[in-house]
């Protein structure tokens, strides 16, 4: 109990005096994560959109097929873009394996599903006025699309960050694809794991308040902007 | 009065049921026409394929003579005929936004787009509402915003879907007035509704939808039963 709470002083130490090797940790969380949901979110309205507003064979087996794939295991994902980039594989000659980059494309790839499943679901309620009033307005078909993007804002930025908290949690991808490399590819989630094993709760501790304050906030951000969806006049 | 548009053995059919069969349909300018017939007879999906918002299975349509592709007609459509739907969507932004969208669509100029603003503003009587978002605007409010948004367009034509529909009557007179505005002010207007009275004085030619084919009757037979003209 007493190794505990000083473990636990330890981390408040090291979270406020600004421990450099503690904050490369969660800078390096953040870039990657944030660079992951910057490519994956426009790529998932677009896609989420066709899916609502178009017809096409095929629709239904896709919305089956994403939001199947929202509950694939991160460390699936790791597995499949860890043999794609390992040295003999298809994109082996891209060196990408261990590095930020393959981490991020992890993280792309763990993301795009749920996004898409969310971001359907907020197009697929979106009001169809709001398209046919733009485009009888002389708007373009891309700008009655950011108009639409804007009008279901609320559900997009939920869909973003629930994205955002999958991944900036998890573990099994980032550890296989990045290799946990200090100053490099080592993240919260896969930092916690390997302070832990070695007995070193502080800087555990440290980084666990770190994620467990983000993912309140996001929680709350999330309760927030789905909250808004008060019923209109 | 010039033709604008025409169209010639328009068809469209709906989950495999023929809904529209008109062999021609004509639009003139400076005209004013109630287009009436039954819930569920066609009349919104006839003023959305006008508007371009959704395509017919079959038609040939001339705009000022000329016969367009469906595809180019789209896109002089979206720049001269404006569609308002029954219950007008307007932005979760403020009126003054909402008024502004199509001329921004436009490229126009910020400093002409904020004079042309408030003279549509004035236009509408609803000036003092201009910062109030449009999502917090009384169903009266809300078409006046619509209307205004429309007319700052200058369209050609004006497709009003049941613009009266379940409006307090204080509401439906100033809907009635702008449309007599817009009429003065050289819009050719089609009007929709299932109840051709209420919107007759307004207009200059009754067309009603009845079995998917157009008739052209007398305006003074009110409810239209018993002088039937077939139409084109």
């Amino acid at each position: 109990m007493d190794s505990l709470s000083a473990a636990s002083a330890d981390s408040f130490r090291l979270l406020f005096s600004g421990d450099p090797a503690l904050w490369i940790i969660i800078f390096t969380s953040f870039s990657v994560s944030v660079k992951a949901i910057l490519f994956a979110a426009p790529l998932a309205f677009v896609v989420a959109f066709m899916m609502a507003h178009l017809r096409y064979p095929g629709r239904r087996a896709m919305i089956a097929g994403f939001s199947a794939l929202q509950s694939i295991p991160a460390v699936v994902v790791g597995l499949t873009v860890y043999l794609v980039f390992s040295r003999s594989g298809p994109l082996g000659d891209l060196k990408l394996l261990f590095t930020q980059t393959s981490m991020a494309i992890g993280q792309f790839l763990l993301s795009l599903p749920l996004l898409i499943a969310l971001s359907h679901a907020a197009f697929q309620a979106a009001d169809r006025r709001v398209w046919e009033t733009s485009v009888t307005l002389g708007a373009t078909p891309g700008r009655a699309f950011i108009t639409l993007v804007h009008e279901i804002r609320f559900g997009l930025i939920a869909a973003l960050i629930a994205g955002f908290g999958r991944i900036i949690a998890e573990v099994g991808c980032s550890m296989m694809v990045g290799g946990n490399i200090l100053g490099y590819t080592r993240n919260i989630p896969t930092a916690i794991a390997l302070e832990t094993s070695k007995g070193e709760f502080a800087q555990a501790i440290a980084l666990g308040m770190v994620l467990l304050t983000l993912a309140l906030i996001l929680n709350g951000l999330l309760a927030f902007f789905s909250g808004r969806g008060m019923m209109t006049s | 009065m010039r033709e604008i548009l025409r169209y010639n053995g328009l068809r469209k059919s709906i989950h495999g049921q023929l809904l529209l069969d008109i062999d021609t349909l004509a639009i003139h300018e400076h005209s004013c026409v109630a287009l009436s017939g039954r819930n569920g007879a066609g009349k919104s999906t006839l003023l959305r394929i006008i508007a371009g918002l959704e395509t017919p299975d079959s038609a040939t349509v001339s705009f000022e003579g000329q016969v367009l592709s469906w595809r180019r007609l789209c896109r002089k459509m979206h720049t001269q005929i404006i569609y308002l739907h029954q219950h007008p969507y307007l932005f979760d932004s403020s009126v003054t936004d909402n008024i502004a969208y199509g001329l921004r669509r436009r490229g126009l100029p910020l400093r002409n787009i904020s004079s042309k603003v408030s003279e549509a503003l004035d236009w509408a009587g609803i000036s003092h509402l201009q910062l109030r978002n449009a999502h917090d605007l009384s169903g009266g409010e809300r078409q006046r915003v619509a209307f205004a948004r429309a007319r700052i367009l200058s369209p050609r034509i004006l497709l009003l879907d049941e613009p009266t529909s379940n409006m307090d009557s204080e509401s439906r007179g100033q809907s009635y007035r702008m449309i007599k505005r817009l009429k003065e002010e050289g819009v050719s207007i089609i009007v929709a509704s299932h109840e051709f009275h209420t919107i007759a004085h307004l207009c200059d030619e009754h067309l009603s939808l009845q079995s998917g084919q157009l008739q052209s009757l007398p305006l003074e037979a009110e409810g239209g039963a018993r002088k039937i003209i077939p139409y084109g």
